[in-house]
């Protein structure tokens, strides 16, 4: 598969008053063409600024690249003037965000938003855009687009404007689609009906999809690939099937277990994991999880493990992996 | 890469680890705005000037050695030199000490009528905004009534009606005709803060505490309007001495042989005529200094305060 | 059985808007025995909150009446509440709005303790806030900080140390997890499960993730656009939902399992949830439903026990238990 996005080493940090915070440490990925990543991880765990950055969206100063590559289609987006970044966004690269309404103008109308941006990205005269939008419209199931196409944000509901945004989304038909929770303030009826709205899309355009999420369910319904972040770093990667029937990291699997299933038993206890992520202000010398880790070892304080291979596709950053590890664990039997 | 031992792969004690560690600093409200603040080069300046202003109003008059009455017949009219830093007037007193004499009463009238319409405003914003509909209505009502009454007039009734002896006005009539309407932009937005805040999530768990209306205002609202309010009282303090200036050049002002700013400006003006601008220069000058500091560190204050323009 | 420690009868809340008359809570009646659950779900719109706002009587509710241990508190005047107040609390959704940002965390957990005055003495009050932040994981050193410094569960584990100040009788949870991610969820649910049986709670359980709301309620209701759909013991709920509007919602939740996700059979509703201005008559879903029929959209159906503790509203329910209905949709 031919890879649309290369993210290499990406490093990204924050200047505030009383330091600088790391938010991306070190993060590496690929997303390949027609392929849907799922990110998860936190709040705080640095998946919003890897999505953000990868849109030279993220206000500079106080946030600035520390290092790193993002290449789409081999060209370095860090590298890139914001001229440059206006042709690509909206055009090859959209976003899609969490909360519509505040992603659109409350005093424009909705079909005056969409023309907006055919023009700009297709070229189209004002008349044919004004069609157009009404087909984007019928595209993401708004009912009655005729109607609605004059019609403000404020008289959509929820779900309805995450759709318009999605419209928006799709107007040049991008290559790369960045969903940043785009259902996470929807109700579970309506996400359901937008999810299914994005895998048509996917399917028709041949678009890539990058899917920022805390919902594990949405990651097991519409992800390829999965990415698993913690405090700003990659703790696991793999494929969907991999991650969700083999986890290896302590922190995934900890995730998995905290998510209520429908078919658990009341008595069943729930795993939770205990105490909240570290301040990025101060980023740990060593894995960022040992002081939240059942398993956590000395040398875990202090140094970070590499990636170990399970698979082709699937790696975590973990010392259990370490063959030193098996040997104390089978001992001390922790399990 | 480190040699990596054994041991190092054992568990780690529960003291090593600490999940509910809190990193940085913390960062209390006033002490954050005030630092705010500092970055606000030209608000600094305000402060500074107003500093400097306060310190010279209360020992100008000490330092100078003259008195603000002493009539001297043989020094009308001097130019400011060695002896009269800032010459003297029509009457051989020494301007210096008269200006820096009416910092002191313009002064003291604008935080006293900022101090007025800011517990006047308090009280009657809070109790309308914590009221019925029905109740608030009437009071807001009440108090646009109340300013639309031009203040000037207020003022001529009032000295009229309270006049002691002949010219100028005493302190507290002018303070009394100042703050009669000032205080209902006060008002207005403190009520305006309590219906907003009373619906804040923390105010209804409060009153699902048992706590009653008053004890959601003064814990939770007022603390929480603090803000804007200070903002306002900063602004209205130039406000309130531009006001008693305006009076004193009006010929309202305070009584002679008694100075204020506006006053001595108003006494300045003949002078200036017959070629003696320094003495109307002086207290023009002071007064445009102190309304500049003031308005930019009540600026500077309202966007410290902003929680959207954090740095 | 015993005396439910709760029971709300038709209770009605509606709102003057300017469209007309906004019924929220359109009489919704049950009962919550001591030592129990109940969750309440729905989405948004549904007026699951303002059902609880109401039944605590933080609104002023506009028709109904609610038992809390024999005495009908809408009865009392409500400035005469603050005893009451002493068994009834409740624990908020947002915990960056319910925490007043200038209070320090040990002002906002003593509040309910000044309010009523417990303790005379300072230090007996200190000590009591100590006591509560342990309760609920946290620790002396967190209590001079400020709301803002410290994470979304953290502060909801704040609010509820809160609620617990009074050794309340009865706790609403008005969609205390919501705005935490899954595994701080996971967190506070346990934390509260555990004080529920420390300290003989009774709960209230509003939210809309249904999976969780399973895993912590005894019982669970269904709300749709003010009035109750669905009544009944949790696992019955989930394992044969009848009213069609619970089978769309529970067919909706997608399931961290990628190969049972893929496969299952999903009923996907059309449209949006209708106004709740001057709604019509009839069922309130029959404009979305799979299985209505005429008489839906005329007359409202009764809310009636179908199986043993199994209450719906849907006049074709007995066709669903029976598996005879067939989809008009």
């Amino acid at each position: 598969m031919e890879n649309i996005l290369e993210v290499k080493n990406l490093q990204v940090s924050f200047k505030t008053f009383f330091g600088e915070v790391e938010a991306v440490r070190n993060i590496s990925f690929t997303v390949g063409k027609k392929e849907t990543v799922a990110i998860v991880g936190e709040s705080g765990c640095g998946k919003s600024v890897t999505a953000s950055s990868i849109m030279q969206l993220l206000p500079m100063p106080p946030a600035f690249y520390k290092g790193g590559q993002i290449l789409f289609k081999g060209e370095d987006i860090v590298k890139k003037t914001e001229k440059e970044m206006q042709q690509i966004r909206g055009s090859k690269i959209s976003m899609v965000f969490q909360d519509p309404m505040t992603s659109l103008n409350p005093t424009m109308k909705i079909g005056k938003q969409i023309v907006e941006g055919l023009i700009k990205h297709q070229k189209l005269s004002k008349k044919e855009a004004h069609k157009k939008a009404i087909e984007m419209l019928k595209l993401v199931a708004v009912p009655q687009p005729e109607k609605r196409v004059n019609q403000y944000p404020h008289e959509f509901s929820g779900g309805m404007r995450q759709r318009v945004m999605i419209a928006l989304a799709m107007v040049a038909n991008p290559e790369l689609l960045i969903a940043d929770e785009p259902t996470t303030a929807l109700d579970v009826t309506v996400q359901a009906q937008i999810l299914d709205l994005m895998k048509d899309l996917q399917d028709k355009l041949n678009m890539s999809i990058i899917l920022i999420t805390h919902d594990l369910g949405v990651v097991a319904d519409m992800s390829d690939k999965v990415i698993v972040m913690y405090a700003g770093q990659i703790v696991e990667q793999g494929n969907v099937n991999d991650i969700f029937k083999n986890p290896m990291h302590p922190y995934t699997i900890k995730l998995l277990a905290s998510v209520p299933r429908l078919n658990m038993k009341r008595d069943e206890s729930l795993h939770y994991i205990e105490g909240t992520p570290p301040d990025l202000y101060i980023p740990p010398k060593g894995c960022a999880f040992f002081d939240r880790c059942d398993h956590a070892m000395k040398v875990c304080k202090d140094y970070m493990p590499d990636p170990e291979y399970h698979t082709q596709e699937h790696y975590s950053r973990c010392w259990l992996n370490h063959p030193l590890a098996k040997d104390v664990r089978r001992e001390g039997s922790v399990e | 890469m480190t040699e990596l031992t054994r041991e190092m792969f054992e568990r780690a004690s529960e003291e090593q680890r600490n999940a509910e560690k809190i990193r940085r600093p913390s960062i209390k409200y006033w002490p954050d705005v005030w630092r705010r603040l500092k970055q606000n080069k030209l608000a600094m300046v305000g402060l500074t000037l107003i500093i400097l202003i306060t310190i010279m109003a209360i020992i100008g008059p000490m330092i100078s050695g003259y008195t603000y009455y002493e009539q001297d017949y043989s020094n009308i009219n001097v130019k400011p030199n060695s002896e009269f830093w800032f010459g003297t007037d029509e009457l051989g007193r020494d301007l210096f000490t008269r200006t820096w004499y009416g910092a002191r009463y313009s002064l003291l009238i604008g935080i006293l009528a900022a101090a007025i319409d800011f517990t006047i405003g308090i009280l009657y914003g809070g109790i309308a905004g914590v009221s019925s509909r029905r109740v608030d209505s009437i009071m807001m009502r009440i108090a646009e009534v109340i300013y639309s009454i031009p203040y000037l007039l207020v003022v001529i009734l009032m000295s009229v009606v309270f006049s002691s002896q002949g010219s100028g006005t005493s302190l507290f009539v002018i303070i009394l005709a100042m703050t009669i309407t000032d205080w209902v932009p006060m008002a207005i937005l403190v009520r305006g803060q309590v219906l907003q805040l009373k619906e804040a999530e923390y105010s209804l768990a409060s009153e699902s505490l048992g706590a009653d209306q008053g004890w959601i205002l003064r814990k939770h609202i007022i603390p929480n309007t603090l803000g804007p309010i200070l903002v306002n009282v900063t602004l209205t303090i130039p406000r309130a001495i531009f006001a008693e200036a305006t009076l004193g050049f009006l010929g309202l002002g305070l009584q002679a042989p008694k100075s204020s700013l506006g006053t001595l400006a108003n006494d300045g003006l003949a002078g200036m005529a017959v070629g003696l601008t320094y003495q109307i220069i002086f207290p023009a000058l002071l007064i445009s200094l102190i309304m500049f500091s003031f308005n930019v560190l009540g600026d500077g204050l309202r966007d410290a305060l902003d929680p959207r323009l954090r740095k | 059985m015993a005396e439910p420690i709760l029971s709300a009868r038709n209770i009605k809340k509606y709102f003057n808007v300017s469209g007309g008359t906004l019924k929220a809570v359109d009489g919704i009646s049950f009962d919550i025995y001591k030592g129990e659950t109940l969750g309440l779900v729905g989405e948004s719109g549904c007026g699951k909150t303002t059902a609880g706002r109401t039944i605590i009587r933080l609104y002023e509710p506009t028709g109904g009446e609610l038992f809390f241990e024999g005495q009908d508190i809408y009865k009392i005047p409500r400035h005469s509440m603050k005893p009451v107040r002493r068994n009834i609390q409740m624990i908020f959704q947002d915990p960056y709005a319910s925490l007043n940002p200038r209070m320090t965390v040990e002002e906002i957990i003593a509040e309910p303790l000044e309010i009523h005055g417990i303790y005379k003495s300072e230090k007996q009050r200190r000590e009591r806030v100590y006591e509560l932040l342990q309760l609920v994981g946290l620790n002396e050193e967190h209590a001079l900080r400020f709301p803002h410094e410290f994470s979304g569960g953290q502060r909801q584990r704040i609010g509820v140390a809160r609620s617990l100040a009074l050794n309340p009788k009865f706790i609403v949870c008005d969609e205390p997890i919501s705005a935490l991610d899954v595994s701080i969820q996971a967190q506070v649910v346990n934390l509260l499960k555990n004080l529920q049986t420390q300290m003989g709670l009774t709960y209230l359980f509003i939210a809309h993730d249904l999976s969780m709301v399973r895993y912590i309620s005894d019982r669970v209701g269904v709300m749709y656009l003010g009035m109750m759909m669905e009544l009944s013991k949790s696992e019955e709920l989930y394992d044969h939902p009848i009213h069609p509007y619970t089978q769309a919602l529970l067919s909706a939740i997608p399931i961290p399992d990628p190969e049972i996700q893929r496969s299952r059979k999903r009923i996907i509703l059309e449209g949006d949830v209708p106004s709740p201005i001057d709604p019509g008559p009839g069922c309130r879903f029959a404009d979305r439903c799979f299985y209505a029929i005429d008489e839906c959209r005329k007359v409202t159906p009764e809310f009636k026990e179908v199986r043993p503790e199994h209450f719906v509203a849907c006049h074709r329910s007995g066709e669903i238990l029976a598996g005879t209905a067939a989809m008009t949709k």
